[in-house]
């Protein structure tokens, strides 16, 4: 989730809460308010018409009550001697004309020597419409805060938070095979300054460690060829000579070995090549025949195992490639395709809408499917497989901005690239 | 057969001489630029086997020194630069192989014979063992004058035990002749098996002898007996 949704969400969520508390409070607070004010009210009122009824012959004349409060005044032959007592109660309003809640309060007195119950009843309407009014408010000033917020937030972000989404660009942009340093703007903030700082250290770190390793790489790769060939000739030169059988399979196990770091090295050097742009010649190759081309050089083994070769082709599709590495690219995904078959299997292979497939039969992957294009990762154990076929397929796509994947389905091992519209035409 | 061999890494110098030699070569070896230089001029060879990486100076050097004094040898490049650029620039200046380290002894052996054969006009000539007339130019194989049909990988077999007769062939070297980069060894042994199965059946049926003897867990020898 988004930075900025999870700030807003918890934004939201502590403003209604805020408001809801505030709101139960206000509404609480301003209840007792006004409950109180209310009461006292008809305290007033009780002293006001015990007065005018005591003053005044005619009460018409006068209009200190408010209106929509109901008086009623009941003679009595005795003094009730009631102490005022309140209550709620719901009573018919002449003026909204419906069922209203009202307050009475209720109390006895002497009035020119007369006996009375008086009762007054005061509407609350006017209490309620206060009550919802102030939720309005305080809903309307909600709306108004989280939309403020809202806008705070996302200009916050954008504002605040550009060097941060610049580290993140550089970043991604970065590629150690072809290293610049990350370049960063100053921002006027501390934090990220600080964060750029430490980035800029560690890629110029693994840009140093990253140059080292190729150095070594290189250096041993060259260094190593010579005397791979003295061991690899002298013991060619031994098997000539009329060893026991005992000797001569330890000495071809040498020259086996020498044989096999000889490809090793070959494999590695070619990842090497590749890092390096040492093949910058491009061509424009027709993938379609470039592929059937291929197919014909292996023909011998795919009759040998008698796989069948299916073919689905769209449209032509061309590539500006360097020729070495698509045959790299092709001839590994091939042998690999048919190493990995079964006897009488098939190859499936598709090219359409830039990009090739090519699927065949086989056991499943004893190796994790993501694992699959890394080095030394092979799903046999034969000795002789160097276990880079993959990885260059994998360097080669990167290098052209190709996206490699595979998928296993029972029983098809499936490699698809798609090539980068970018760079093809 | 005269033999120049520019190489400044004695050991390896020494394999390749002591393998050449045994083929009745006369090789000659130098371990600089200076001494190679001097040798291109003053002798002439049937085949340069030249390191392009020498300690005072370039092998392509001396293959324009060849090409200067108009030399009929033959030239193989050898290198521990396994580069394209390499490859193809001493292609380009007159070289007749190029043939990266490590390289098998059979191999380099092969190579030789077919750059002497072509710089002798020899490539119309047929190379004869016991029954058996190879003619390289035409890929023609006949026995006791009898046509024999091959294909061509069985064909490039033949040719190439013919080349280091009586001697241990490994499979490695076979299947990196056979089939170069194009296929992963591991497969190859068995393909290497099939196609020799076939190859014997056909100089068999057409009246030869199996001059292939297996030598167990090594590879192959092409011998008289």
């Amino acid at each position: 989730m988004k930075l900025i949704a999870i700030a807003n969400r918890l934004y939201l969520s502590a403003l209604i809460l805020v408001f809801m508390i505030g709101s139960l409070a206000a509404y609480f607070v301003m209840k007792s308010i006004i409950n109180h004010e209310f009461n006292e009210k008809l305290y007033a009122e009780q002293d006001q018409l015990i007065y005018e009824l005591n003053n005044y012959s005619n009460l018409e004349k006068t209009y200190y009550l408010n209106i929509g409060d109901v008086i009623e005044l009941e003679e009595v032959a005795f003094d009730a001697n009631l102490s005022p007592v309140l209550h709620d109660t719901v009573m018919y309003d002449p003026y909204e004309k419906k069922e209203l809640p009202f307050r009475q309060l209720k109390f006895s007195s002497e009035i020119k020597d007369k006996h009375y119950i008086i009762t007054i009843s005061k509407s609350l309407l006017p209490n309620q419409d206060l009550i919802e009014g102030v939720s309005e408010i305080m809903i309307g000033l909600m709306i108004v805060l989280v939309l403020v917020l809202g806008l705070l937030n996302r200009i916050i972000f954008s504002k605040l938070w550009s060097p941060f989404h610049q580290i993140i660009e550089h970043l991604r942009d970065f590629n150690i095979t072809q290293p610049h340093s990350l370049e960063l703007e100053k921002s006027n903030v501390d934090e990220f300054n600080k964060l750029g700082d430490v980035l800029e250290q560690m890629v110029n770190k693994s840009m140093k460690d990253y140059r080292t390793l190729k150095e070594y790489t290189e250096n041993t790769s060259h260094e190593i060829q010579t005397p791979l060939a003295i061991i690899k000739n002298k013991a060619e030169v031994l098997l000539q000579e009329p060893l026991e059988e005992k000797h001569m399979r330890e000495l071809s196990k040498i020259y086996e070995a020498a044989g096999r770091l000889a490809r090793l090295k070959e494999g590695l050097s070619t990842l090497t090549k590749i890092d390096n742009h040492q093949f910058p010649s491009v061509e424009r190759i027709d993938l379609n025949a470039y592929v059937h081309r291929r197919i014909d050089a292996l023909q011998e083994l795919l009759e040998i195992k008698n796989i069948n070769v299916e073919w689905s082709q769209n449209d032509q599709t061309y590539l500006d490639i360097n020729g070495d590495l698509l045959y790299l690219m092709i001839n590994n995904l091939l042998n690999n395709a048919i190493k990995h078959n079964v006897q009488n299997g098939s190859i499936s292979i598709a090219i359409a809408n830039q990009s090739i497939s090519i699927q065949n039969p086989g056991k499943p992957p004893q190796v994790p499917v993501d694992q699959l294009f890394e080095r030394f990762k092979k799903s046999s154990s034969s000795a002789e497989s160097t276990g880079l076929g993959l990885a260059i397929v994998k360097r080669i796509a990167d290098h052209y901005g190709f996206h490699v994947s595979y998928t296993y389905q029972e029983p098809n091992h499936k490699i698809s690239i798609q090539f980068n519209p970018k760079k093809n035409l | 057969m005269n033999i120049l061999l520019i190489e400044d890494e004695s050991t390896l110098a020494e394999s390749i001489l002591s393998y050449l030699q045994k083929e009745g070569y006369h090789c000659e070896w130098v371990d600089n630029f200076a001494k190679a230089h001097e040798k291109a001029w003053v002798y002439k060879y049937d085949c340069v086997i030249v390191d392009i990486t020498l300690p005072d100076g370039s092998g392509l050097d001396v293959i324009e020194t060849l090409k200067q004094i108009k030399s009929s040898s033959g030239i193989i490049i050898i290198s521990a630069k396994n580069s394209i650029e390499d490859r193809i620039k001493g292609l380009d200046i007159g070289a007749d192989d190029y043939l990266p380290k490590p390289f098998d002894l059979s191999e380099l052996n092969a190579r030789v014979k077919a750059v002497i054969r072509r710089r002798n006009f020899e490539a119309q000539n047929d190379i004869m063992f016991n029954e058996i007339s190879i003619n390289p130019y035409e890929r023609n194989v006949m026995i006791n004058d009898q046509s024999l049909s091959l294909t061509k990988k069985e064909f490039d077999l033949l040719l190439y035990f013919v080349s280091n007769q009586n001697r241990v062939i490994t499979k490695e070297s076979i299947a990196e002749h056979l089939w170069g980069d194009d296929m992963d060894m591991a497969d190859s042994f068995d393909f290497i098996y099939s196609h020799l199965k076939n190859l014997r059946k056909k100089i068999e049926k057409a009246g030869g002898n199996d001059y292939i003897e297996t030598v167990y867990g090594v590879g192959y020898k092409f011998t008289r007996h």
